[in-house]
């Protein structure tokens, strides 16, 4: 017997468009996929031995909803390092990786206004975590290089959105806002009482950045992974740093929908922290000269961007690149003829099938 | 009054801060077993650490890890499930109930609640924007919920029926003239069914736990949460998982990936160890849990109170309604005066303000030892009123 309430169920999920939207994986599947938000990388033994003896010392039991103390402390010391901010160990959500940042951010900040602003070109990831529940949404548009433009940022805040979500470097495109750009929408946020969740995942890419909370800590919601390139890209483990007042209900749908984050992963990061001043900058140089090359090899297709770790090319014929390249497709983000290829030092990036698009 | 503005998970999440400023609270409320995650499971993980830290973490979960749930499935719970396209891997039970709650459920829509239930579904559904009809019970008939109770509160609304069995925190065991009561209900009235299966291990006397996917005709409008945490002890590694028909599964599946993206590869490893490993420590747990469970009903027989007998699960739902308190007073004082912490009832329920569930998830000695010092406590408490 057909089911009237699992067909509106299913006609309902059908229209949700926002929820649907396609989204690249987060790892690579095969080791010719340039598609993945997190490159490979290899993981150091010191991280494996942390986590494995943590897990035969019995820590396999519920932990504390916002992460273990000592990983909470260490991320906020090293944002602060980074970023110039203060944090400190309440302010930080230890999160099950990036997408639950942006779910718990968007959802849970953003039920508390009336309007929510993102870039018409963003992750896929953000437009999956909008679409869980509604929310009133204002569009920004965005420049060349795939961020919304100040004037587009003033005019959204003139218009009644609260809650901005902005990304930079753009997970498209790698684009950062410079620093001048920065202390701009860090004054028009002071002056239309907004909130900023500010996407700074890709920050460990890029050579030089300014990000939000170094000039209004008190309104921005800082996410991203943590501690990139260490090789947790599957171990999913990101987190949220906030003002405390932010924290709080952040921290109480943490609890209703995981509890806490795995605890082998909070181990591995945990010994990731210690080593990442090191490890990073050769990291990001390496894949920077791998960058380059292909730069090079590109010229003007190539959208200009600053991180390290991600491409974007404008490139003809999508779709049957997006298959042959095992590309993440432009379109997914809202940019279509744009194509993301996640730059490794293990797999040179196919200039010549890029260009032949 | 204990914690005047806090409810509800908050109300416990407070309780839970206040017992560890103490360095000998026993824990007799969380639901987190004592029992560490047995040793193959944790070699499992170590080996997945070297060999599979990078691999590809697909949302609905590795498929050689469903294939293992759809075998346990079909072997523990008794109907087949397609690892292909009818199981999603969770962040533990906790996001399992999440994802089904919104798969089913849109604002406006209500789904029926035998109470007193898991404080999260109430969460979960307030997120959904859906409505709960409580279906209440009381220990006197040992929480069972009366299907012609149910047909009698359904609304042109009512979109769903949870059931779970065990049930927390009341440990009743749906019994199957129930069920199948129930689920024709389901059925006659185009109902989605919402089982949490997740103490199915973990069942006493001569009940029998009895999966409604299982029953004829259900399979197909039934969502069915599991996970690790209870039967392996493995809350720390926050792995479960969803089974339901393929066309729920599809949303579930999007649903995941919006919310979380992916479950840990470690965890998923560790889960494949767990459910194709030897099933040894999962019975040693269940033997420990039956003889605990006996040193509490003792323990609260001597003391006088009343709960309802655990037909499965880990815990005892008590009756402490003679004090003439809250349970969110009673479980206040008896953690500052003793240092031992039980749940209010009303972090379940308001309506079950007169109870306290108290689990069984500690080392024998130890938990004689909570139940004394509560004895104390309960005896100092009754001699102030």
């Amino acid at each position: 017997m057909s089911s009237q309430t699992i067909a509106r169920i299913l006609d309902a999920h059908a229209q949700n468009t926002l929820l649907n939207t396609p989204a690249p994986p987060l790892t690579a599947r095969n080791a010719g996929d340039l598609s993945a938000d997190s490159l490979y990388a290899p993981i150091d033994e010191r991280m494996i031995e942390t986590a494995a003896t943590a897990l035969e010392s019995g820590q396999t039991h519920y932990v504390d909803v916002p992460g273990i103390a000592p990983l909470r402390a260490a991320l906020a010391e090293t944002l602060t390092q980074s970023h110039g901010a203060a944090y400190a160990q309440p302010n930080v959500i230890v999160t099950a990786g990036m997408q639950e940042s942006r779910f718990l951010t968007l959802q849970m900040i953003g039920e508390t206004v009336e309007r929510v602003a993102v870039p018409k070109v963003v992750h896929p990831g953000v437009r999956k975590a909008l679409g869980v529940r509604a929310l009133k949404l204002d569009m920004l548009d965005v420049d060349a290089q795939m961020l919304p433009t100040l004037d587009t940022i003033r005019a959204t805040l003139q218009g009644g959105s609260r809650l901005l979500f902005l990304e930079s470097p753009s997970r498209l495109t790698g684009a950062v806002y410079s620093a001048e750009a920065v202390g701009q929408i860090a004054a028009l946020a002071a002056e239309y009482d907004a909130v900023v969740i500010w996407d700074q995942g890709l920050a460990p890419w890029t050579d030089e950045y300014t990000s939000l909370a170094a000039h209004a800590a008190d309104r921005t919601v800082a996410i991203g992974e943590a501690f990139p390139g260490s090789g947790l890209g599957s171990w999913m483990i990101g987190y949220i740093a906030a003002p405390e007042a932010l924290v709080a209900p952040m921290q109480s749908q943490k609890q209703i929908m995981a509890i806490c984050t795995s605890t082998a992963a909070q181990y591995a990061a945990l010994e990731a922290s210690k080593l990442y001043a090191d490890a990073q900058p050769s990291r990001r140089a390496r894949l920077k000269v791998a960058r380059q090359s292909a730069v090079d090899a590109l010229g003007a297709a190539v959208i200009p961007g600053a991180a390290a770790n991600i491409l974007a090319v404008r490139a003809p014929h999508t779709q049957a690149a997006v298959a042959q390249l095992q590309a993440a497709d432009g379109a997914d983000f809202g940019a279509p003829d744009v194509l993301r290829l996640t730059v490794s030092v293990e797999t040179a990036l196919p200039t010549a099938a890029i260009m032949g698009g | 009054m204990a914690n005047p503005v806090k409810t509800g998970t908050n109300l416990l999440y407070a309780l839970i801060a206040q017992a560890r400023s103490y360095s000998d609270t026993i824990i007799m409320g969380r639901g987190d077993p004592d029992f560490d995650t047995p040793p193959h499971i944790v070699e499992a993980a170590k080996r997945a650490m070297v060999e599979h830290h990078a691999d590809y973490t697909p949302p609905e979960g590795l498929l050689s890890l469903r294939e293992a749930i759809a075998a346990r499935v079909q072997r523990v719970n008794g109907f087949a499930v397609d690892p292909a396209t009818e199981v999603v891997v969770t962040n533990g039970g906790q996001e399992a109930l999440m994802l089904m709650i919104l798969a089913a459920l849109g604002p406006g829509d209500s789904i029926i609640v035998p109470e007193p239930n898991y404080n999260t579904y109430h969460d979960a559904l307030k997120f959904a924007r859906a409505d709960k009809i409580s279906i209440p019970s009381t220990a006197a008939t040992n929480f069972r919920t009366d299907p012609d109770k149910v047909r009698a509160a359904l609304t042109e609304r009512t979109r769903a029926l949870l059931l779970v069995s065990p049930n927390n925190p009341t440990a009743s065991v749906i019994q199957r003239a129930d069920l199948e009561a129930l689920v024709a209900l389901a059925q006659e009235r185009d109902l989605v069914i919402i089982a949490d299966d997740i103490y199915d291990l973990f069942i006493y006397d001569d009940y029998k736990h009895i999966s409604p996917a299982s029953l004829p005709g259900a399979k197909e409008r039934t969502l069915t949460l599991n996970a690790l945490s209870k039967s392996f002890s493995m809350t720390g590694w926050r792995l479960g998982w969803i089974v339901g028909p393929a066309n729920l599964m599809a949303r579930v599946r999007e649903l995941k990936a919006a919310i979380t993206g992916g479950t840990s590869i470690i965890s998923q490893y560790a889960g494949i160890a767990a459910l194709t490993g030897p099933q040894e420590p999962v019975q040693m747990m269940a033997d420990a849990y039956k003889r605990r469970r006996k040193i509490v009903m003792d323990a609260l027989d001597e003391m006088g109170i009343h709960y309802g007998v655990p037909q499965g699960g880990q815990f005892v739902f008590a009756d402490i309604s003679f004090t003439g308190m809250d349970s969110a007073e009673l479980a206040e004082k008896i953690l500052t005066d003793q240092h031992v912490l039980v749940y209010p009832g009303s972090a379940f329920d308001q309506e079950r303000a007169q109870y306290i569930r108290m689990t069984f998830l500690q080392p024998e000695d130890k938990l004689r030892e909570g139940l004394e010092r509560m004895r104390v406590a309960m005896k100092k408490i009754m001699g102030e009123r």
